[in-house]
């Protein structure tokens, strides 16, 4: 509970405030423009880039894909036959797929357009269950390669969303497509991958199909998808570099998947720097601004602060009454910047087609930036307030 | 009229202010002498004008009784208690309780009603805003202005703003109410009004001082004090046939 003469020094700084709106008016200015110009800076450099932002959030920044190197000696440079186990010993593992990219299929909706296809290749790649689940991207129709399909190496194919695009395939459609000639029944259509474009054109088949119709040697995984613990994507990518290498011949490769989009996703600091300054500028010419106002002010009313002091109210009152006035300033002003430049993001958004984003942290940063700006303004007024001699300032007959 | 002298003030009752070898100097190489060794007791009751002509020290001696200003040498006592060694705050809050002040040019704050001009001097004191509210209320009735209590100093006359200025004096329940030439901005039938509220403030429990150089003012005091080239030249009371 706030004291009694608290309350008192409030209702005479608010009714001061009241009584001179122009006044007022005039000291809002300052802190209303300055925290408007900073908010709309932050505001629109971030707005701009809101839609990746959104993205980068709903795709999450944790998926790390490791492949093996090109090694001297070898041209399809493979992973070790464990790499998933041996990925999975990093502590910040979270789920782990792998996969082999082969070569040298060619795919073909119908035999007649096999010699089509030998020019533009589709990609196949073989994989385990876990792949959707760690690329955290669900299915758009049907279902994914299952652990009975694996067993008994059954033909089953999964195509990604821009070949099922191609190839004009319906939901639910029973089609066979071939595999270097053998067919293979399309039982599902995996959605876009954005965080890897290059699987929206593959057609996906179980290790075991590779295993029995494509590769003579061990089925060796070219590539594990892994996911983090969200915010060590960094540790753990260069853990897993020597958690699945063990020091043996086999060199890996890892990239942070989300890294580039994230790039992209980045505000202008330099623009967004230039434009705060400026509101910063603002705001300080806003609280000499103030410092001014508010010392004429002091002038003006040097009678009335000695009836005050007259009256029983020591310098310390009136200083706190010229200080809570310059806070009040600073608060109702801040409010009303940060009002006036959120207004000023949602035109900006409006005329752009952006995604409106203010940082949670702004707003009430911005109030507390033009409260201590205006209460530093307010220390030289309130000085000179409590200064004045009463027997100066009432002239007596 | 009688002339009695002060030794005459019973000596059973305590001063509610006293002035002992008071001196008040202005100057640093050119030494004015304000006031010079003045020694004054003002009394319980006292209804009290000082008077003198321009230059003898009136206002001199106003602020120093008002407790606004301190003396180059000798004590000054306000309910017994010494204010030439208080600390500012203290000497701000002694003030505040003991004394009331009335001025020439009224002196009310301009954006306030007749109401929060009064209460102004009821503030950080520690009341619930009811009862400062109350308190004010009563003294502006007091002094006939109660209708008129959410009126701005420009909505109303002199003679009323300087009854708002005496409302705001009485208030604080001062022991001593110091008015400075209270009705020299006010016509005659204002000042006649003003005079009979200041004559209706006669108690044992305050003292009324009025400076004044209108001699028609000073003759409606029950003593009166005359001051020349910054001392005490005669300390009268009138005694009622
Ligand atoms: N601040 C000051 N600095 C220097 N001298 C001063 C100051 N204030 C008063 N004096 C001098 O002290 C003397 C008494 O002045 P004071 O104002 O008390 O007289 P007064 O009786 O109020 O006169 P008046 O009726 O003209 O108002 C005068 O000689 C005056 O010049
Ligand atoms: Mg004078």
């Amino acid at each position: 509970m706030i004291s009694r003469n608290t309350r008192d020094l409030m209702s005479v700084a608010f009714g001061g405030l009241f009584a001179r709106k122009v006044r007022t008016i005039l000291l809002l200015m300052g802190p209303v423009i300055g925290v408007a110009a900073i908010v709309a800076a932050v505001g629109l450099t971030d707005s701009a880039k809101g839609d990746l932002k959104a993205k980068v959030a709903q795709l999450g920044t944790n998926l790390i894909e490791a492949k093996a190197a090109s090694s001297f000696g070898s041209q399809n440079p493979t992973l070790p036959i464990d790499a998933v186990r041996r990925a999975e010993q990093v502590k910040t593992v979270e789920k782990v797929a792998s996969v082999v990219q082969l070569t040298d299929i060619i795919v073909s909706p119908y035999p007649q357009a096999k010699a089509k296809y030998e020019t533009t290749p589709i990609p196949v790649v073989a994989t385990d269950t876990r792949l959707p689940y760690v690329l955290e991207v669900p299915l758009t129709s049907g279902r994914w390669i299952n652990a009975s399909d694996n067993e008994n190496a059954v033909r089953a194919v999964v195509i990604g969303s821009g070949l099922a695009n191609e190839l004009g395939y319906l939901p639910g459609e029973s089609r066979t497509i071939d595999l270097a000639d053998k067919p293979y029944g399309v039982i599902g259509v995996l959605g876009k991958v954005e965080l890897d474009p290059s699987l929206d054109n593959a057609a996906f088949i179980s290790f075991a199909s590779a295993d029995a119709d494509f590769i003579k040697e061990d089925v060796l995984p070219t590539k594990l998808y892994v996911r983090s613990t969200a915010g060590t994507e960094q540790v753990t990518s260069d853990a897993l570099r020597t958690a699945i290498s063990l020091g043996g011949p086999k060199e890996v490769a890892t990239e942070i998947k989300a890294e580039a989009l994230q790039l992209a996703a980045q505000s202008d600091r330099q623009l967004q720097l230039i434009v705060a300054s400026m509101g910063l500028l603002a705001i300080i010419v806003g609280g000499i601004g103030i410092a001014n106002v508010m010392s004429i002010s002091v002038m003006q009313r040097s009678t009335e602060i000695g009836i005050r002091r007259a009256l029983g109210h020591t310098r310390r009152t009136i200083a706190q009454q010229f200080l809570l006035e310059a806070m009040v300033v600073g608060f109702i002003g801040g409010i009303l910047g940060v009002l006036l430049g959120a207004f000023a993001i949602l035109v900006g958004v409006w005329l752009s087609g952006w995604v409106f984003v203010l940082q949670t942290w702004i707003p009430p940063a911005g109030v507390v930036l033009a409260i201590v700006v205006s209460i530093i303004a307010g220390l030289y007024p309130a000085r000179r307030a409590a200064k004045l001699e009463p027997l100066e300032t009432l002239r007596l007959g | 009229m009688t002339e009695v002298f002060s030794e005459s003030i019973p000596e059973s009752q305590a001063p509610f202010l006293q002035l002992t070898d008071v001196s008040r100097v202005y100057g640093e190489e050119v030494k004015v002498f304000a006031m010079r060794n003045v020694s004054l007791s003002i009394m319980p009751g006292d209804f009290m004008a000082i008077v003198g002509p321009s230059g003898s020290g009136k206002s001199t001696m106003l602020g120093l009784l008002g407790c606004l200003d301190l003396p180059t040498s000798g004590s000054i006592k306000i309910a017994g208690e010494e204010i030439t060694t208080l600390d500012d705050p203290s000497r701000t809050r002694l003030r505040g309780r003991t004394i009331g002040f009335v001025f020439q040019q009224f002196h009310l704050i301009a954006h306030l009603s007749a109401l929060g001009n009064v209460e102004t001097a009821l503030l950080y004191r520690g009341l619930k805003p009811a009862e400062r509210r109350e308190k004010a209320m009563d003294a502006l009735e007091r002094v006939g202005l109660g209708p008129r209590h959410d009126h701005r100093p420009v909505q109303l006359s002199g003679g009323e703003q300087q009854r708002v200025a005496i409302a705001r004096s009485l208030v604080t329940d001062p022991i001593i109410v110091l008015a400075d030439e209270p009705t020299g901005a006010l016509d005659s039938t204002n000042a006649e009004n003003v005079m009979q509220i200041f004559e209706s403030l006669r108690s044992s429990e305050r003292a009324v001082v009025l400076v004044t150089h209108d001699q028609g003012v000073a003759g409606r005091a029950d003593r009166k004090v005359s001051m020349r080239d910054g001392e005490i030249v005669a300390d009268e009371y009138k005694v009622l046939s």
